[in-house]
């Protein structure tokens, strides 16, 4: 039931990742960048905060930043610019948050990077905060007396924060120093958690595109030209707040929470953080349908390293064998292992996977596919990725082609698409989700390089490449499956027949004998 | 990548930032309408209030040996009441006490009432609950407020008395 409701929620985002794609193309789509993207937009933060820094005085805030805003030489630019990567940062992450929460990327080994990412949600936002109050504008009044409401309901202080902002006397600095010190901190634990975000993945991707990179700090940048954004008026403990222009993505709230009572806010602000830290237990599966950990069989493991390598999570170790062979084995962390499967296309002797998704499983699945499925010779057969794929891989055929499904492409082993190409399919149309929006990081790239640069478990010489194509859309793109598919057609068409063997046998090239069985042959 | 695409590229990011931009200086206004706003806020320190009892045999009894007093004494600051009329209608009637679990720490006078633009007739009086050495707290006053204007209602501890403040 809430697996459907969020498939549903999931197709708006599907359908503008798809659009997304039309105009830049996977490889450039923000929306599949938005992890990164928010990091180079806060590293550009930092760097301009550093110049606003030279020039805020915390004796004088709203006068300092006048002089900033109006005779600073690159102020109003630089201001503008720290402003608007502020809110385009937080917008990134929120886009963020809810993709990993709509893909159900949020428990078991990834429940670390939900739970850091929500952290640093709420350090991106104290820290705007914080940025607000520094000018001592009418919003940065408005933000810091409201939050001093909110702490006054907590039984914590013995006198109320607000009574610093009722008029009775100066603000002091020591506030205005206490609010810089936080602000300027608070990107160092950004940093810190940011490390514990990524410490579970391996190689993780840290800058956006080239392109993509400058394309949006070059936007952000011609806007802060040609539209500096302004000073509001001065904080006024005498005066009421009038209009002033405020930052919707930090003081949104306010509309909300300002007529109403503090605990009614803190109820809200529980019960939203409440949930949010559930999602990973509410998404996770039951037992019985939680896909189960990667296994190594010892026997096949050759020690070649390759799933240890390729293991987009660092759920792989390499360890002593407790045998005598003379090299290291595999062996899985369950508690790291998110079961992508990429460790079973990574493995030439087929030796490790998830429970009935090893490459052995998959020869099996496949030879069974090839009876029902494989009718006529010369047919195109589609193996499609579970996630993207144009969400054709719940069907049994599309436009004629049968359908053989993959939990993810990058499971897929190679000595499948061998099988179905020696087993006389005219051709193998593999369509991944894009690169970019792999649910398991790195299942197309590797499935790419393993098909056509030679990555271990790579795709034998004997099998005509000619056969094989590989293509990626996204959920909604199955208009790119029809022209792939309709293109490969034609091109296999003009091949010629495909030779057809009876139940190929297909070379398990590392498998490893025995020791028993390799001491007797000697 | 073809070239209308490219543009649309652009173009759709123009328009993400120019939504960025205008999004981020939206006009809000916090305080709606001409009314003023009359600030109460003082903090003031009240008489402390000691009650002291003897413990009973059984109390005693039920004690470790070093922790044993014949009497045992509560400090607390004395809560004060406070009143508050404007035009002769009352606008706050409260009894103000002592922060802090144990209520040894100030009390915190904090209210804001809105008030129309124009001429008032405030009456204040803050009193102590319970006997004490002190006088109330009075302030009887005209105040005159403009539009969107605080005026303060504060406590002088030089004077000891009630004041109004306005802004400069």
């Amino acid at each position: 039931m809430a697996d459907r409701v969020l498939d549903r929620v999931r197709q708006p985002l599907a359908l503008a990742d798809a659009w997304m794609n039309r105009l830049y193309g996977w490889r450039y789509n923000p929306l599949y960048h938005t992890g990164v993207v928010a990091a180079a937009l806060l590293a550009a933060v930092m760097v301009t905060g550093v110049y606003l820094l030279f020039f805020y005085r915390i004796g004088s805030p709203y006068d300092s930043v006048a002089r900033i805003t109006n005779t600073i030489w690159l102020g109003p630019w630089t201001r503008s610019f720290h402003r608007y990567a502020s809110d385009a940062a937080l917008v990134a992450t929120l886009i963020h948050l809810v993709r990993m929460w709509l893909q159900r990327r949020t428990w078991g080994s990834r429940a670390l990077a939900w739970y850091s990412g929500l952290v640093l949600l709420f350090l991106i936002l104290v820290c705007g905060w914080t940025g607000y109050v520094m000018v001592w504008d009418v919003q940065a009044e408005v933000l810091a007396r409201e939050g001093a409401r909110w702490m006054d309901a907590l039984p914590l202080f013995s006198e109320p924060i607000e009574r610093a902002f009722d008029g009775e006397r100066e603000l002091p600095a020591a506030f205005f120093f206490l609010n810089l010190f936080a602000h300027v901190a608070l990107p160092v634990g950004l940093g810190v958690v940011f490390w514990i975000h990524v410490a579970r993945v391996a190689r993780p991707v840290l800058v956006p595109p080239k392109p993509l990179l400058w394309g949006m700090l070059g936007l952000l940048g011609i806007a802060s030209f040609l539209l500096p954004i302004t000073m509001g008026p001065a904080a006024h403990a005498f005066r009421l707040p009038g209009t002033a222009p405020y930052d919707v993505f930090y003081s949104f709230f306010l509309p909300l929470t300002r007529p109403a009572a503090p605990w009614l806010v803190w109820a809200g602000l529980l019960g939203l953080t409440g949930i949010l830290v559930l999602v990973p237990t509410l998404l996770r599966p039951p037992l019985a349908r939680r896909p189960a950990a990667s296994v190594v069989d010892e026997r096949s493991c050759t020690g070649c390293e390759q799933c240890w390598l390729d293991c987009p999570y660092e759920a792989i170790d390499m360890v002593e064998r407790t045998d005598d062979r003379p090299y290291l084995v595999a062996r899985v962390d369950p508690g790291l292992c998110t079961s992508c499967g990429i460790c079973a296309g990574s493995c030439a002797p087929m030796g490790v996977g998830p429970p009935g998704r090893t490459g052995k499983a998959q020869l099996d699945a496949i030879a069974r596919f090839c009876t029902t499925h494989l009718a006529q010779p010369g047919e195109i057969v589609i193996v499609a990725c579970g996630r993207g794929s144009g969400g054709i891989s719940a069907s049994l055929d599309f436009e004629d082609a049968p359908v053989f499904p993959v939990q993810c492409a990058g499971n897929l082993h190679t000595s499948t698409v061998e099988y179905l190409v020696r087993s006389g399919a005219g051709g193998v149309l593999i369509v991944t989700c894009p690169p970019r929006d792999c649910w398991n990081r790195e299942g197309p790239l590797w499935l790419e390089q393993r098909l056509y640069h030679q990555r271990e478990a790579e795709l034998k010489a004997r099998v005509d490449q000619r056969r094989v194509r590989l293509i990626s859309a996204g959920e909604r793109e199955q208009a790119v499956v029809h022209d792939a598919l309709a293109e490969f057609r034609a091109e296999v068409r003009a091949l010629g027949s495909a030779e057809r063997e009876e139940s190929p046998a297909i070379d398990l090239e590392c498998d490893v004998p025995e020791p028993e069985a390799a001491e007797a042959h000697q | 990548m073809s070239r209308t695409r490219l543009a649309g590229g652009w173009v759709l990011g123009a328009l993400a930032t120019l939504a960025l931009v205008g999004l981020s200086q939206v006009r809000y206004t916090a305080a709606v309408g001409p009314d003023g706003e009359l600030r109460l806020a003082w903090r003031y320190r009240s008489e402390t209030v000691e009650q002291c009892r003897r413990l009973t045999d059984d109390e005693l009894a039920a004690l470790p040996q070093h922790m044993r007093r014949d009497e045992i004494c509560e400090r607390r600051l004395q809560p004060w009441r406070l009143e508050v009329t404007l035009d002769g209608t009352s606008v706050a009637d409260d009894t103000v006490r002592a922060k802090g679990a144990r209520e040894d720490r100030p009390l915190y006078v904090f209210r804001q009432l809105p008030l129309p633009p124009g001429t008032h007739a405030l009456r204040a009086v803050f009193t102590p609950i319970g006997e004490s050495g002190r006088a109330p707290l009075e302030l009887d006053a005209s105040v005159t407020i403009e539009t969107r204007e605080v005026v303060l209602v504060t406590y002088d501890p030089d004077l000891d008395r009630l004041v109004l403040k306005r802004g400069p």
